[in-house]
């Protein structure tokens, strides 16, 4: 699967046209991974964003008491390291890779802040999404803690 | 359609996941969270369809691993 084909199936370029999909593919970098790699770890600086073009990954939060374990696990057409995008802060927990041969299209913070500012339609599409999975995670997160 | 789905594991104490699906899932489907395998028994939808996405909630339970007198 190419990265437009990936960007298709991915929640955060909903609405986007080919047009602009092209510019996104253009600075979007593809990377494979081996189960186990760890793709960014908590405390790191944040930047950029990864969407799951295939595989899964788990997501790895530190507790009080110094042990790591996976949160949630995300799969094909999810995103990672969103939320350092928006509000700059070093990243929240760690990405391990969990099958192997996961496929993972990165886009760094710069060359995103750059395309959206030249092309604020993209922007504000981008933008909108973004919020939209975030409020999805939320979800998930409020409908796990009413179930348990 | 692209569904776009929010596992939640019964019980609290298993990570559960957030996966696309090409097929809406069912009660009763198996998915793959990390290394476990679950059994979907409950969906509901979490926010209104967009385009081509649905949003939806599955509660699943992890599927037992077979007992030894199972395996023979």
């Amino acid at each position: 699967m190419d990265v437009k084909a990936a960007m298709k199936k991915a929640v955060l370029f909903q609405g986007l046209d080919d047009a602009q999909l092209n510019q996104l593919a253009q600075i979007s970098h593809e990377r494979v991974y081996d189960a186990g790699a760890v793709i960014f770890s908590e405390g790191d600086a944040g930047d950029g964003i990864y969407i799951i073009g295939s595989g899964q990954v788990g997501v790895e939060q530190t507790d009080t008491s110094g042990e790591t374990s996976p949160s949630i696990y995300l799969g094909e057409g999810q995103v990672a390291g969103e939320m350092a995008l928006i509000d700059g802060a070093k990243r929240s927990a760690s990405i391990v890779v969990v099958d192997a041969d996961t496929r993972i299209y990165y886009i760094t913070t710069e060359d995103f802040t750059a395309l959206c500012q030249r092309q604020t339609d993209i922007g504000y599409i981008m933008m909108r999404n973004i919020a939209q999975d975030l409020s999805f995670k939320l979800r998930h997160g409020s409908y796990n803690l009413t179930k348990n | 359609m692209i569904y776009k789905v929010s596992y939640v594991v019964e019980g609290g104490d298993l990570p559960g996941g957030i996966k696309n699906e090409e097929k809406a899932p069912e009660v009763g489907d198996e998915v793959q969270l990390g290394p476990k395998t679950f059994v979907v028994t409950e969906i509901m939808e979490i926010m209104p369809p967009r385009d081509d996405f649905q949003f939806l909630h599955a509660t699943v339970r992890p599927v037992e691993d077979p007992s030894p007198a199972e395996i023979g």
